[in-house]
């Protein structure tokens, strides 16, 4: 750290900001990597150590500087690794190719080909990032910079123009202002009720009380979603500096950040971003000059999905447990310890200082009518191209699916995308060109929510997707209200019994009862959009409950008791695999002989149609079963030519 | 003496004992309650208890030990604030691997919190573990998309390596096996975390070789 | 404190500004069921069962009477056939758990409802506790002694009433748990089936 006095005016960020710039400035080669948790499961730890080694063996520690930053988005492709200043993407690096990026790029400035990304259609080599079919229709604002940022080291964020819409904000406008400005900007609270933030702000500092409180939510529990977690690890400051112009704007003094506990590094890095922050000047006793004092703390979540609630939120961060409380006044009058609190979500406050710096007539001309600004998307699920995705609001989900996204994993058929988490739905084919945004989704069933996008191939089954969601919130609803807990005790049982064929046609009538009284009588919003799931895929995959029921039969052959696993004796090369691996021993056969599945003993694990492969084991639903094929039938060998 | 008849097994006897409230079935150990002849209703106080011992701060710093030091260390570190009581507990959790009883009754002691509000956080969130966990944790994540790529055959692969079930541990300590709702790693399906280490794009193949890893 | 005017049932009535819709209905004498209220708590608002639909600038929508508090120009509805179906559906699922023989308040509200206790039970078969988890015992011994003799753990579905045997000896017969169960499980001999102790349910034993 080059120097921990305060800055305590504008100009001297200004100075402290050319200072970096007149360090920095002579180019010297960067390699930064991805050490996001993302990137980590895929080995980039050990790409790490590989570098910081090579580095030293080579002698080019002055002359090369390392840089651990965050996550660019296109997870499927990691670890990766940029090489500056030519922004050169190498990616899927491991540990043995450390060597001839740094002889090959970093020494001679020649392009290593082969671990530059290819395009699947073209099949030629892509040597620039927004070249490349994941990012061209992408807008990226919140996340362009994570390549050139180390989260723990502030003047990174300094040097890239960071808290420059903190000193417009304390220096140059008042509250009331600072507030007109996001409403007019139209931003929406992207935790997924899409609340118009300014107006959230404004009743929060109208309420007639002198302590008022802010939090970040970054208790992202939603399944499929992580685009939180990227945005605290790579940028944390980003959201800090949201948080300071809101708390200045709300007249706050003390702010919280609920991080989860499943999310070690966002943390970690949250906590460093803050103590680093009230170093410089930027948080504590008369930030900026201007006797404006704010403090903000680090409040750990316990592994609740149901204190993500904002109400529930606010009760755990007072010491009880994280119950929803009934939300008739709204928590911007009586919220943390029954004072004025304003709650947003982390790309919200993330949001604000671009709106600050940029102008609301900027955020307002991307996206729709309805929603402006970007949104970003954890595209997930049987897809391409997974990864995070920031694009404009209006973008239709074709675009992102099959533009961006790459269309579906092993080219099979699409059948629907489900978005919102467990309090969203799916949305089928016919909906392909709907465009994005938080109105458009809601006339068709679901809702935007946090924005995760789950895409669902021919081989899921709808009737199985309903009954994880509602399993989900059985076990992470908290039981309190009556309709929510022994309502979703009873969903979870009717689903079990059609998956397990055991179902009946008034099954589906108690289910519609059931979803009416919990969407009414629900203390909070995970009881009221629990039957979200199950009224969306009831709506638009019919066919497939009256198979389950009337037919006994999973057309996605999923639902393990309605499939029976068969080894089809012309396919199968008596390898010996998928009888050692079965774990009920369920499989007959020797070397040289065909081997058989014993229909008594077999569990439908799926690990045989796992490793076979030949793609000898087949899944068959309603169908019956082929007899057994001869004793000591030989494989007919494939690739011999007869 | 008194004639007393269990209301859960039946069973009747001549209690001798000096309790005033409560005695013990001899026959199925519940708890029955003593009616004596007549009892006023009590008035209805905020605190109907005897007063209770509350050591000086010298007297503290001399005489606790053990599980009453570690807790107490804790607590100081977290100035003594009630509304910290989440975070007391994870930092315990997370120094010691679980929470056990006594740990829980301190806290409520030192931090002057009902017993019951303690042990109702402890069991409300999954993050705190009421019996002790093997040396290493395999957290396997349930989320939709790990899911809909296949998390529920390494589940299958692993329940039927290690031998137990979910939210168990072996019986010779190594492993403890446990379910998340999302570890944030979507893009990677499926995802286990074994001691705070990802492994993405799991195969069931390769479970066996990870493990191994673990001593 | 500030008068405010609104209408339940059709009928007018002034209220202050800090009652809820279910203080205001007892001054006309309208009775909304609840299966979780005592005069003496804060509102908790488990049950539900006090919903009722709620009209105000055109939009309507369901509330809890027991928590919503009154304001100026609400148009409240305490009975319609829709009301009705949820309190039956609410009676119903609460018999899931608490089993078709539950006598108190929960019984004269089933018959009045015409709710079939067993309709859902049929599917969901499980060991029956007679308890709603309406928290009125528990909410009762706390404000009688403080460190509480009896509470709730779990989560969700796993949520349940347990005994602290260490705290047991402060239980004062005050009887006040007995007076507000609305299932008739708490007897004046104590609860039936008896709350599991704590350390049955750490050991797996429950």
């Amino acid at each position: 750290m080059e120097s921990t006095k305060p800055v305590r005016t504008p100009e001297e960020l200004e100075k402290l900001r050319q200072k970096i710039e007149s360090e920095r400035g002579n180019k010297k080669p960067t390699v930064s990597i991805c050490i996001s948790t993302g990137c980590v499961a895929l080995g980039a730890t050990s790409v790490l150590e590989a570098f910081k080694t090579g580095i030293k063996k080579a002698k080019l520690e002055e002359k090369v500087e390392i840089k651990e930053t965050g996550c660019l988005g296109f997870c499927e492709q990691g670890p990766r690794v940029t090489v500056y200043p030519d922004e050169i993407c190498y990616f899927k690096v491991k540990p043995d190719d450390v060597h001839e990026i740094i002889s090959q790029t970093i020494k001679e400035n020649k392009i290593v080909e082969r671990l530059l990304y290819t395009d699947p259609i073209t099949r030629k080599k892509v040597r620039r990032l927004n070249e490349i079919p994941f990012y061209k229709d992408q807008l990226r604002p919140l996340l362009e910079n994570n390549a050139r940022i180390d989260p723990k080291n502030i003047l990174d964020y300094i040097h890239l123009d960071g808290y420059k819409a903190l000193t417009k904000a304390i220096s140059q406008m008042t509250p009331q202002q600072i507030i007109e400005e996001i409403k007019k900007s139209k931003l929406r609270g992207r935790g997924g009720g899409g609340f118009p933030t300014g107006i959230k702000w404004e009743t929060t500092r109208n309420a007639p009380e002198e302590t008022k409180y802010v939090i970040v939510n970054c208790d992202e529990g939603d399944p499929g979603a992580f685009m939180d977690r990227s945005l605290m690890e790579g940028t944390p400051h980003s959201v800090l500096e949201g948080l300071i112009i809101g708390a200045y704007a709300i007249g706050a003094k003390e702010g919280y950040v609920y991080v989860r506990e499943e999310y070690p590094l966002a943390t970690e890095n949250i906590t460093t971003a803050i103590e680093q922050a009230k170093q410089y000047g930027f948080l504590g006793e008369n930030i900026l000059g201007s006797g404006f004092n704010f403090n903000v703390r680090v409040h750990k979540g316990a592994g609740a999905f149901v204190s993500g609630e904002s109400s529930a939120l606010m009760t755990a961060i007072e010491g009880k447990i994280g119950e929803p409380r009934p939300k008739y006044v709204h928590t911007a009058v009586k919220g943390l310890w029954n004072k004025p609190t304003c709650l947003n979500n982390v790309k919200t406050w993330a949001n604000v200082p671009l709106i600050i710096i940029k102008g609301a007539e900027w955020f307002k001309n991307i996206g729709t009518e309805g929603s402006s600004g970007t949104a970003i998307f954890s595209l997930v699920g049987k897809i391409k191209n997974t990864g995070l995705v920031e694009v404009p609001m209006g973008i239709t989900l074709r675009d992102l699916i099959y533009k961006i996204g790459g269309g579906i994993k092993d080219d099979k058929k699409f059948k629907a995308v489900q978005t919102g988490g467990p309090s969203g739905g799916f949305i089928p084919e016919e909906y392909l060109d709907l465009q994005v945004d938080f109105d458009e989704i809601d006339k068709v069933g679901s809702m935007m929510g946090s924005g995760g996008l789950v895409v669902m191939d021919e081989d899921t089954c709808m009737v199985d997707s309903a009954r994880y969601f509602v399993d989900f919130l059985l076990d992470e609803s908290c039981g309190k209200c009556i309709p929510c807990r022994e309502g979703l005790r009873v969903l979870s049982k009717n689903l079990g019994n059609i998956c397990e064929g055991k179902g009946e046609h008034e099954d589906i009538v108690v289910v519609e009862d059931i979803a009416l009284t919990m969407e009414n009588a629900s203390l909070c919003a995970l009881g009221t959009t629990a039957a979200n799931p199950v009224l969306t895929s009831l709506k638009y995959f019919r066919e497939e409950w009256d198979q389950h029921i009337k037919d006994k039969r999973c057309i996605a052959k999923s639902c393990k008791s309605l499939t029976d696993y068969y080894i089809d004796p012309k396919e199968c090369q008596a390898c010996l695999i998928c009888l050692r691996e079965c774990p009920t021993k369920a499989i007959e056969g020797e070397k040289d002989q065909v081997h058989w599945i014993n229909q008594e003993k077999c569990e439908k694990c799926g690990i045989c149609y796992e490793v076979c492969k030949f793609d000898a084991v087949k899944k068959l639903s309603g169908e019956p079963i082929p007899s057994k094929p001869a004793k000591g039938m030989k494989p007919i060998r494939k690739g011999v030519k007869q | 003496m008194v004639k007393l008849s269990c209301h859960h097994c039946d069973y009747s006897w001549n209690y001798q004992g000096k309790t005033k409230y409560y005695a013990t079935c001899p026959n199925c150990r519940y708890k029955v309650r003593i009616q004596p002849e007549e009892t006023p209703k009590p008035e209805l106080k905020r605190r109907d208890l005897e007063p209770r011992k509350i050591l000086s701060k010298e007297k503290k710093a001399k005489k606790l030990i053990g599980i009453a030091a570690i807790v107490s260390r804790v607590i100081e570190k977290h100035q003594h604030d009630k509304s910290m009581l989440i975070q007391i507990l994870l930092q315990l959790q997370n120094d010691f691997g679980w929470l056990p009883r006594e740990m829980l009754t301190e806290v409520s002691k030192q931090l002057e919190i009902p017993l019951n509000r303690v042990y109702q956080i402890s069991t409300f969130y999954k993050a705190f573990s009421l019996a002790p966990r093997g040396r290493h944790l395999i957290r396997v994540c349930m989320g939709t998309s790990c899911k809909v790529r296949g998390a529920t055959t390494i589940l299958d692969k692993l329940q039927s390596t290690l031998e137990i079930e979910k939210d168990q541990t072996t019986p010779d300590g190594r492993f403890s096996l446990e379910t998340v709702n999302c570890a944030g790693c979507c893009a990677l399906g499926p995802v286990i975390t074994i001691d705070g280490e990802y492994h993405g794009n799991l195969k069931v193949m390769d479970t066996e070789k990870i493990l191994a890893k673990y001593k | 404190m500030k008068t405010l005017t609104l209408k339940i049932d059709g009928k007018e009535i002034e209220a202050e500004e800090d009652m809820t819709i279910l203080e205001a209905a007892e001054k006309l004498s309208i009775q909304i069921p609840t299966l979780c209220h005592h005069k003496n708590l804060e509102p908790y608002g488990a049950c539900r069962i006090c919903s009722v639909e709620i009209e105000t600038r055109g939009k309507s929508r369901i509330v809890a009477a027991c928590c919503y508090p009154v304001k100026n120009d609400l148009n409240v509805t305490t009975r319609s056939p829709k009301i009705d179906k949820i309190r039956k559906t609410i009676l119903e699922l609460a018999a899931v758990s608490a089993g078709e023989d539950a006598m108190g308040e929960m019984r004269k509200l089933a018959s009045e409802y015409n709710a079939d206790l067993s309709h859902l039970r049929s599917k969901t078969p499980i060991e029956p506790t007679k308890c709603i988890l309406c928290g009125l015992c528990v909410r009762r011994c706390i404000e009688a002694t403080w460190d509480s003799v009896i509470g709730f753990i779990g989560r969700g579905t796993k949520r349940q009433i347990t005994l602290y045997p260490e705290k047991a000896s402060i239980c004062t017969i005050c009887d006040y748990c007995h007076d507000v169960c609305p299932t008739g499980k708490i007897t004046s001999t104590g609860p039936d089936p008896p709350f599991p102790q704590i350390d049955d349910i750490l050991a797996g034993r429950e």
